[in-house]
């Protein structure tokens, strides 16, 4: 009988603790975790916890990105040499928007600074450095130094107004400066017979093998080192000091004031992650007229910048992985299938559009999204399938460290079933008629639960003299809470002691059955 | 001394600006959405008027032949197509990136991404169904000129100024004296209030945006008396547009239009020096406006509200 109930039953899984894998060490195992070399980090964060049920010990992976970074970031170094020469370039220009991606995403996420002038930075930069390569004969090696200082003035410049303007308004700003620049470089006479651009740079790959094999296979390695070093900023300002105390100042006004409160300098903080990104754009900036060996207007176009913001809507604003990911989407769009024409563009607009309608944080942020979204829904049909009442679920049992409050609130919700099932008419009566004295066994269980309830649900009267020297009687409720005096449930009064108790009783029964 | 023939071009120009400002200011204060896809609006509602006016023109001439008649019924047609188009165009918009999204978290950022990714796929959608060959609309105000104070006015021009002064008007006091305006002025000016008097922001939204793209047909139909129809019409009216909103202080009506008869005269004035500066000088111009004031010529209203 009892094992044919247990087949009809369904269990369902309940808590997270399944989706967790966890590492069971051996017991006398020395726990040893490797560091950075003079620093006291780690490479992985991993936890040793207890596990409740048994106490075992366990050790737990708490932030798995990193792994995600490294499988990521080798599949792009191994598979890439081994494509077609047309591929790899699309994966080192993949490797150089990512790098300008992440430095962006550090400018309007970590510092909150919606800029637009990103292609602005990088473009003077870019041209300074060539200029400074073809008319000056500077060395390449030199350019990288020229970009970055280039970007480090002129991120100067633009970020003196960014704390003293609305979000919208340093945006516009951003954008007039970037067609100011445009308009700048085409108009100078010494570069009117190339349209504006600069070509012939010298660059990290010799001239026979530009746009040979040999040179797309150099420049892919390039680009990745790029890549790997635009993360490296990404980490030194994000997850160090600077970005700690940004994360204090991130989301709101109330934010800002409270990160004023406690002495974070916030808005100096802003500008200095805006100026360190703005240098390493500029650095940026020299190695993408290296790469191409030459650097056009269309750098500033208002096309190529929506190009770029698409790219971090897709994958998710403000975060480092969302940067890469959607350069890595739009790219292969944009670049890879470039036969399919004008319809490219339509295809990166329409995802735009879906990702942005229905993802909150682009797709980086759609594993969390759905989480959430998971998590109520499950809480839903938990809903509709038991009834609760008091009783805590088996989701909540998981977060409640006393287990014995579970316990008893079970029986606590059990015994209330119970004495609701014996409350009767005859049973009201019967109080009615005799309140103090000689009751009947059900009603002597329903009044010894209720005497004992805590206080704040209890009842009290309160006798008042009148001048006719007659007592009166008025039923008050405690609060529960120190301090605060009881309050006055309704305004009847009762001559009678008896009736009185009879109203109480009355109360806590409708309190009861209405639990 | 400036040329007084510049005065018509300057006014012309502000006509269309403030046009564009304006529809972009009341979306932006009303619902909270700064509307990227103003531009895609424009160029729609331009080659649906183009298209109407292939199909109607040889049935107008035939019927009334070269009379006034037939003119203004032209223009009718022209105007009325745009603004159908346009309000249907804003209609998509209000579905796609209102709807979905308004009551959820980052609605301002999502829809001003999702308006930008409608403005971009549009204009390629036209690109490919088009081609990128301009088009021009029959005009309605016909060629010719004739002076005032000895100013010579095109015909065109003085069609424009005045059309968009009676469109503008209408639209104005519509906004102050109608019912629904009334809800729209309310919504713009404090949105909390507005839902607690019983005042939807969902069903308000409907009108705003179809109202707005129609204004954007309008203005389609009127500048393409000056320039041709073609996919990235819109863009520069867009750009233009949304500075001159963000000049005059974001959801500032009196702000928009000051800023766009200035930004009208401005390049007016240097397009006739040297037309390649005239991008240029704007941005400088409002530059050194926003570096004054940073909320704009209108912005002082936000900041004693806040």
């Amino acid at each position: 009988m009892t094992i044919q109930e247990n087949k009809k039953s369904t269990f369902y899984k309940v808590g997270r603790r399944h989706f967790e894998y966890r590492i069971i060490p051996k017991v006398n195992n020395v726990w040893n975790r490797t560091r950075f070399p003079f620093t006291k980090r780690h490479f992985l964060k991993w936890r040793g916890v207890y596990n409740i049920n048994g106490l075992k010990r366990e050790r737990l992976l708490k932030d798995k990105m990193p792994l995600w970074w490294l499988i990521g970031l080798s599949l792009v170094l191994f598979v890439t040499p081994n494509l077609s020469p047309q591929l790899i370039g699309v994966s080192s220009i993949f490797c150089i928007y990512s790098s300008i991606n992440i430095l962006w995403t550090l400018i309007v996420g970590t510092a909150g600074i919606f800029s637009f002038a990103t292609l602005a930075v990088l473009g003077v930069s870019g041209y300074i450095a060539a200029a400074a390569n073809v008319y000056m004969d500077i060395p390449w090696p030199y350019m990288f130094l020229i970009g970055a200082f280039t970007g480090f003035i002129f991120g100067t410049i633009l970020a003196a107004p960014s704390t003293r303007l609305d979000g919208l308004y340093y945006a516009l700003l951003t954008i007039g400066i970037a067609e100011i620049c445009r308009v700048f470089v085409l108009q100078l006479r010494v570069l009117a017979p190339q349209n504006g651009s600069i070509t012939k740079v010298d660059s990290f790959i010799p001239d026979k093998y530009f746009l040979q094999p040999e040179g797309m296979i150099i420049g892919f390695y390039a680009s990745f080192l790029l890549l790997l070093f635009c993360l490296l900023i990404w980490r030194l300002i994000n997850s160090e000091r600077l970005g700690l105390l940004l994360r204090t100042a991130k989301n709101s006004r109330e934010d800002e004031a409270f990160a004023e409160a406690i002495g974070i300098d916030f808005r100096r903080a802003r500008l200095w992650v805006f100026i360190i990104s703005s240098s390493a754009l500029g650095f940026v900036g020299a190695f993408y007229a290296m790469y191409f060996k030459s650097i056009s207007p269309t750098i500033f176009s208002i096309d190529q910048l929506m190009i770029l913001f698409a790219m971090m809507v897709i994958g998710g604003i403000g975060r480092a992985e969302g940067a890469v990911v959607g350069a890595a989407i739009v790219t292969f769009i944009d670049k890879g299938l470039i036969e399919l024409g004008p319809i490219r563009i339509i295809i990166i607009a329409i995802i735009m559009l879906v990702v942005t309608i229905f993802a909150r944080e682009g797709i980086t942020g759609a594993r969390k999204q759905f989480r959430i979204f998971r998590l109520r829904k499950s809480g839903e049909r938990r809903a509709l399938r038991t009834e609760k009442n008091g009783e805590v679920m088996p989701e909540e049992a998981t977060e409640i460290f006393d287990k014995q409050e579970i316990y008893y609130r079970r029986f606590n919700k059990r015994l209330r079933d119970n004495l609701k099932k014996i409350i009767t008419p005859e049973l009201i009566e019967e109080h009615k008629k005799n309140p103090t004295g000689n009751h009947s066994d059900s009603l002597a269980r329903v009044l010894n639960f209720f005497r004992r309830a805590d206080t704040a649900d209890k009842y009290a009267l309160k006798k008042i003299k009148k001048t006719n020297s007659k007592n009166v009687y008025q039923v008050i409720a405690f609060s529960g809470i120190k301090t605060h005096p009881p309050r006055i449930v309704d305004d009847k009064e009762y001559s009678e002691l008896s009736e009185a108790l009879h109203a109480v009783f009355i109360l806590r029964v409708n309190d009861l059955l209405e639990s | 001394m400036i040329d007084l023939s510049l005065l018509p071009y300057a006014l012309n120009l502000a006509a269309i600006y403030a046009l564009m400002a304006i529809s972009i200011s009341m979306i932006w204060s009303s619902i909270g959405m700064l509307n990227l896809a103003h531009g895609a609006t424009f160029a729609v509602s331009g080659y649906a008027a183009w298209n109407l006016s292939i199909i109607f023109k040889p049935i107008i001439l035939s019927i009334f032949g070269k009379t006034l008649i037939a003119k203004l019924l032209m223009g009718f047609v022209l105007i009325s197509s745009a603004m159908v188009a346009g309000a249907m165009f804003g209609l998509i918009i209000y579905l796609l990136a209102f709807l979905p999204i308004h009551d959820k978290p980052n609605y301002p950022v999502r829809s001003l991404i999702i308006t930008l990714a409608i403005n971009i796929a549009t204009i390629q959608i036209l690109l490919f169904m088009f081609g990128a060959r301009n088009k021009g609309l029959p005009k309605i105000f016909g060629f010719g000129k004739f002076e005032i104070f000895e100013i010579p006015i095109r015909y065109d021009q003085a069609g424009t100024i005045i059309s968009t002064i009676i469109i503008l008007g209408l639209m104005l006091s519509w906004l102050k004296f109608s019912r629904m305006g009334i809800e729209i002025r309310a919504m713009m000016q404090n949105p909390e209030g507005a839902a607690y008097s019983g005042i939807s922001r969902r069903t308000t939204a409907i009108p705003v945006l179809m109202i707005t793209g129609a204004l954007a047909g309008v203005s389609a139909a009127l500048l393409s008396q000056t320039i041709f129809v073609s996919p990235t019409s819109g863009s520069i009216p867009l750009i233009k547009g949304l500075t001159i909103a963000l000049l005059g202080g974001l959801g500032n009506v009196p702000g928009a239009m000051i800023g766009a008869v200035l930004i009208g005269f401005l390049e007016a004035i240097v397009g006739s020096i040297q037309q390649r500066y005239v991008m240029f000088s704007t941005f400088i111009f409002i530059i050194i406006v926003l570096i004054i004031r940073p909320r704009g010529i209108g912005g002082l209203l936000d900041d004693t509200r806040e």
